[in-house]
């Protein structure tokens, strides 16, 4: 089991953003997020993340406890993340900003003063930008770039470091319906690549529907902070409360 | 786009260089005296620049890393040290100085930041009008000697400038070296995005540190130097009406741009002093006595219609990779 989550609860005061949630993710598996607004998604990958701490329950990766821990040490520890806001180093470059995800792990931080400006990571930048096709504005500062560059941009560096598992918070929303079905494709092939190594496992936060129940293998459904149901996307779409939570029925 | 200097910015920090060997020679005494004090607060600009422009994080103290620098250096040096020990102890004093002051900056940001700073800078000012056992209160250390280099003596105006311009030429390549190194791309990382920086296995809270680290021992090795160069130091250089004529010389030549500091230093320094020196009525003598007003007006304009400073302004040859 790579990615275990047991019992996590969250509270705000009376409110209780996530309640008793227990979930887990193999190796090489896909898993969708879906829930009506305020359902409690974000909050639980910030618990899961080190973004916040879980009023109760437990993380665990790769059989060791990681509740609690910093984000600093979740991602040292080779778990990726995208936020649901861009998040990209808007005044640097487009390369800049892939080497910058991953430079902190080449060497130790004494060895990085004097280590070259690329940290090694030239050529992985580079090819990371021709599979996002990202190559015409790859020297651009990414801030002066389109919301769908920046997102693809966010999105590939959350990869730049070789993580085991990535946790991505609505992917797909705001971008077009083209460059959805590139997401979904790229998505897959970084899914299906093992290179040798271990392929990427995901687990995608999403909204719109149509993405997720293609992309994913497995469907976690929460509704009020809950996990409602969870199965392959045929069995969720049959779900008749899962149905009822999103259309209120 | 290059993290660092690009090509035309090595070139353009080598031909200062050339140009700074050479302009003595056109110089009185005064001017080579005011082109040495340039030189050094220059390098305390450095320092300001980095923690400040490239990394992000406010400081309203920076005359205080610079005060401690120059104490220790005329201090240790009076106490019978070399001044070539002296200074890498002024260094490494504020070194340390940076690392503590830098904590706060681990919890807090922005506003908060710049008064905790600032009453850092509150601080060590009072200690050095207050410890006069130490410091001499407020009659400063006198008679503060110019060093010696393998027996050359370096007493002299010309000579002193030369040791000034060795340490900014010293201080603006390491500068240059360390931000085109991937900690120039972490400290852009920090300054633009914490959050999703720490996300990325960045360490936020040790480059935070450095950050004001490497900045407090630019001013602590600037401060070393200006104890000797004016000969006679006392609080008043240290108070933290001086970190704001550094925080605002780093905005209006160029916050986070490599040759801000060189122009904004000459517009806080050079360009008062040269006013000054104008004789002759009307205009000039109305630029002398609304010099401070201008520098104010001028402190305004860059933050609303330039970014960039000065820098900004001067297009292609003065951009660094940082153009917001």
């Amino acid at each position: 089991m790579l990615l275990e989550v047991l019992n996590l609860s969250k509270r705000y005061g009376a409110i209780e953003a996530v309640r008793d949630v227990s979930f887990s993710v193999d190796a090489g598996e896909i898993v969708g997020v879906i829930g009506p607004n305020g359902s409690g998604k974000t909050t639980l990958f910030n618990c899961i993340l080190g973004q916040t701490a879980p009023s109760a329950g437990e993380v665990r990766f790769r059989g060791e406890r990681l509740t609690g821990a910093s984000p600093l040490r979740v991602s040292r520890q080779g778990i990726g993340r995208t936020f649901q806001s861009l998040q990209v180093f808007g005044s640097l470059g487009v390369r800049d900003n892939l080497i910058a995800a991953a430079q902190e792990f080449q060497g130790s931080m004494a060895g990085r003063l004097v280590m070259d400006s690329r940290a090694g990571l030239g050529a992985r930048a580079d090819a990371m930008i021709e599979r996002f096709r990202l190559g015409h504005v790859a020297a651009l500062p990414a801030g002066s770039l389109s919301y769908g560059q920046q997102k693809l941009i966010d999105i590939a560096m959350a990869f730049m470091a070789g993580p085991a598992v990535v946790l991505l918070d609505e992917p797909a929303a705001g971008i077009n319906p083209t460059l959805v079905e590139e997401l979904r494709a790229l998505l897959e092939s970084l899914n299906r690549e093992s290179g040798g190594e271990r392929p990427t496992t995901f687990v995608v936060i999403e909204h719109n529907m149509d993405f997720v129940m293609r992309l994913a293998q497995r469907v976690l459904v929460l509704a009020e902070g809950r996990l409602l149901a969870q199965g392959t996307p045929e069995e969720i779409r049959a779900h008749p409360e899962v149905m009822e939570a999103y259309l209120g029925g | 786009m290059t993290l660092g200097l690009s090509r035309g910015q090595w070139l353009l920090l080598s031909t200062a260089m050339i140009f700074l060997l050479l302009i003595p020679f056109n110089l009185q005494r005064f001017g080579i005296y005011m082109l040495s004090l340039w030189c050094v607060f220059v390098v305390a600009a450095h320092g300001l620049n980095l923690t400040m422009g490239y990394a992000g994080q406010i400081s309203l103290g920076h005359a205080a890393f610079f005060g401690i620098g120059a104490y220790a250096s005329a201090l240790l040096v009076k106490a019978g040290l070399s001044f070539w020990l002296a200074l890498p102890a002024a260094g490494v004093l504020c070194l340390v100085a940076g690392i503590v002051v830098g904590f706060p900056a681990l919890r807090v940001q922005h506003h908060y930041l710049a008064f905790a700073t600032l009453g850092f800078n509150v601080l060590v000012w009072l200690f050095l009008r207050n410890e006069e056992w130490l410091t001499g209160g407020n009659f400063g250390v006198r008679d503060i000697a110019r060093p010696s280099l393998f027996g050359v003596s370096l007493d002299g105006n010309l000579a002193f400038y030369y040791a000034c311009l060795a340490l900014l030429a010293v201080a603006s390549y390491a500068l240059a070296f360390l931000l085109a190194s991937p900690w120039g791309r972490a400290f852009a990382a920090l300054r633009d995005n914490p959050i999703r920086a720490e996300s990325l296995g960045i360490d936020i809270r040790a480059y935070t540190l450095a950050a004001f680290a490497i900045g407090a021992f630019y001013a602590g090795i600037a401060g070393a130097f200006f104890a000797p160069l004016v000969g006679y130091i006392d609080p008043s250089p240290f108070h933290f009406a001086q970190s704001l004529s550094f925080l605002m010389a780093v905005i209006v030549g160029g916050s986070g741009r490599f040759f801000g500091p060189y122009l904004g230093i000459a517009v806080l320094i050079l360009l008062p002093e040269w006013l000054r020196g104008l004789s002759g009525g009307g205009l000039t003598k109305i630029a002398q006595d609304w010099y401070l007003v201008g520098f104010g007006l001028m402190v305004l304009a860059m933050m609303i219609w330039s970014p960039g400073g000065l820098s900004g302004l001067f297009g292609n040859a003065f951009r660094s990779s940082k153009p917001k």
